[in-house]
């Protein structure tokens, strides 16, 4: 998801009219923080000081899903629950698909396994994949970006 | 073992809870949420939130591969269930035992005998732990009602294979064993995929009391004092105390005797409730069940006995084994929990799921709250609709009741729907002050008594 000025601006004078108190929302490339807070600017910091703290606690904080630039257009197939990604059908083989490649809703991408169960995810659009947002063998979460795709009529238009 | 890092298998207050007690021990926690708790307290408060998969629980919360799939994936080496969803599901355990991972509660043969209601029975009998006389597996209304017809009317009809009130039911006359029998057996299979049920003789002055035991696996066992939950609807507990003041000294000693007697036959391992039903023209109490898991009603015990049963869940998975002796354990003082719902009363409890946009605790001695909300936190329609345990510690139960009291009034929730002043109606009923009451009381003096 990507959101442009526009939308934010929305988001503003939405938030300026609702009772609301606060309003984070953080997606890709995006993080917004509006609050009707007098020291709002001690809620930025204090967000970013959080993050700095999870940042040095002995965890993997990162997720797959800080990992992808937003880039316009591009549709993202997402791990339907969490488990291990894999590129292709079994070790040694070639990836189900590659960057560059055309697939349609039912093309096999991936493989997902929970517990030794390995369960195949298909692209759900036709276009082209335009990039591999996950190593091979790597956890994912459920909604992570596995691939970006270019939708077909977009595709079309540049060709 | 030692352990590092817990694994936190469940949502809303008591993911929030375990993470705290983690914490507390100096261990990591890793909660695994469904999309709808992303952004929920207990994945704030985490060291680290993975997301499972979508917000309804079979798909997440009730997936057992899934739930331990992410915990080897996270490295942790500990996995808590909390209650509820897969907390007493012996898969769970054993798919832990199997891939290493040290599940939080007991071992996963003592959960499955236990979950089996006519196998506990039958193990309560072994150590010598008076039982409800009662039938063993019935499959026709027919065979219910020559059982019926030895012991007596009213009977209670429960299923075999599980609780929560699920496929149970009161019978007072043969009519009523035919009109129940199907339905209840109809529930029960769609609930615990068994229809058998079994009957007990029905106490009709009852209450609920249950005694906390704590096993460390190797034959060390000891007992936190007990507890009052005859304030139920539907077989819901909604308001728990501890101890439980109408019981005379001889029936509370006589109680946590038998709740050791029997977690020492089963060599019994992390946190357990053993439940009585106490029969109060008899003055005798009797088993009904024991609880594999730690209990919504928990913080009562603790606030009696100063201790943290959660830590001492996570002390005892670690391979430290109990910290208390039985001479160790002293209770002190009174304590209430009212659990506080997500729900319209006036509208026959139906939940009411939304955005919370104001919150105001009540603060002070002796106020505990167990919460996973807050001003800005959706109540999410998917899950129970518990969003507080408010607790009270006081001197004595006159004062606890008083304190209660006063909190209720002063918890402020809006946006949404809750209980909180059905409940602060409760605790100033007189019944309620002079702890005149049975497991029927709220459905049959409280609520009517509402109308006027």
């Amino acid at each position: 998801m990507t959101i442009d000025r526009k939308e934010v601006e929305a988001l503003i004078r939405l938030f300026e009219r609702s009772d609301w108190h606060e309003l984070r929302l953080e997606t890709d490339g995006l993080k917004l923080v509006l609050s009707k807070d007098a020291d709002a600017a001690a809620l930025g910091s204090e967000a970013e000081a959080a993050a700095a703290s999870a940042e040095k606690a002995p965890l993997e904080t990162t997720r797959a899903q800080d990992d992808v630039a937003p880039v316009d257009g591009l549709v993202p197939i997402t791990a339907p629950n969490l488990g291990t990604f894999y590129r292709a059908p079994k070790p040694g083989v070639a990836p189900y698909v590659e960057v560059g490649q055309q697939v349609g809703e039912a093309t096999e991408v991936c493989l997902i396994e929970v517990m030794k169960l390995f369960t195949p995810v298909r692209a759900g659009i036709n276009g082209r994949i335009a990039k591999a947002c996950v190593e091979d063998g790597e956890m994912v979460e459920f909604g992570a970006p596995l691939f970006l795709v270019e939708p077909e009529a977009e595709a079309a238009e540049k060709a | 073992m030692a352990l590092s890092r817990v694994f936190v298998a469940n949502r809303g207050e008591i993911a929030v809870r375990i993470v705290r007690a983690c914490r507390s021990l100096g261990l990591e926690s890793v909660v695994g949420v469904s999309d709808a708790d992303r952004e929920g307290l207990a994945a704030e408060l985490a060291d680290r939130a993975v997301v499972l998969g979508p917000a309804p629980a079979r798909e997440s919360y009730l997936n057992a591969n899934l739930v331990v799939h992410a915990a080897k994936a996270t490295a942790c080496d500990a996995l808590h269930p909390g209650y509820g969803f897969l907390s007493e599901s012996s898969a769970l355990a054993g798919l832990c035992e199997r891939e290493e991972i040290v599940f939080v509660g007991p071992r996963a043969e003592t959960i499955e005998r236990l979950g089996d209601k006519l196998t506990a029975r039958a193990i309560a009998a072994e150590a010598d732990v008076p039982i409800v006389p009662g039938s063993g597996e019935i499959r026709a209304a027919a065979e219910a009602r020559t059982f019926a017809a030895r012991v007596g009317y009213p009977v209670l009809m429960k299923a075999s294979a599980g609780g929560g009130g699920r496929g149970m039911f009161v019978a007072r006359t043969d009519a009523d064993i035919d009109d129940g029998f199907e339905r209840a057996s109809a529930e029960a299979e769609a609930a615990f995929g068994d229809g058998a049920l079994f009957v007990e003789r029905f106490v009709e002055d009852a209450r609920h009391v249950e005694v906390q035991i704590m096993g460390d696996g190797a034959g060390a066992v000891v007992h936190f004092g007990e507890r009052d939950c005859s304030v139920q609807r539907r077989f819901q507990k909604v308001v728990e105390e501890a101890p439980a003041a109408a019981l005379s000294a001889e029936a509370r000693a006589q109680i946590h005797d038998a709740a050791c007697r029997l977690a020492r036959h089963l060599d019994y391992q992390s946190a357990g409730t053993v439940e009585f039903l106490y029969d109060v023209a008899r003055g005798e109490a009797y088993f009904i069940e024991a609880n594999v898991r730690i209990q919504v009603e928990h913080p009562v015990t603790e606030e009696v006995t100063g201790i943290d049963l959660i830590e001492e869940q996570l002390r005892i998975a670690g391979g430290g084994g109990l910290s208390v002796a039985q001479g160790d354990i002293a209770l002190a003082g009174h304590a209430i929990e009212c659990r506080i719902n997500a729900e319209a009363p006036e509208r026959d409890f139906a939940p009411s799921p939304g955005l919370i946009d104001a919150w105001r605790a009540p603060e002070g001695q002796g106020i505990r709250i167990d919460s996973h909300c807050r001003a800005g936190a959706f109540v999410s329609p998917f899950y129970d609709s518990m969003i507080a345990k408010l607790i009270v510690r006081a001197g004595d139960r006159t004062q606890a009741v008083e304190r209660m009291s006063g909190a209720l009034d002063a918890f402020r929730i809006g946006g949404i729907d809750t209980n909180l002043a059905f409940q602060a109606r409760l605790v100033r009923h007189p019944d309620f002050a002079a702890n005149s009451l049975n497991t029927r009381w709220l459905e049959d003096v409280f609520m009517p008594s509402l109308m006027h």
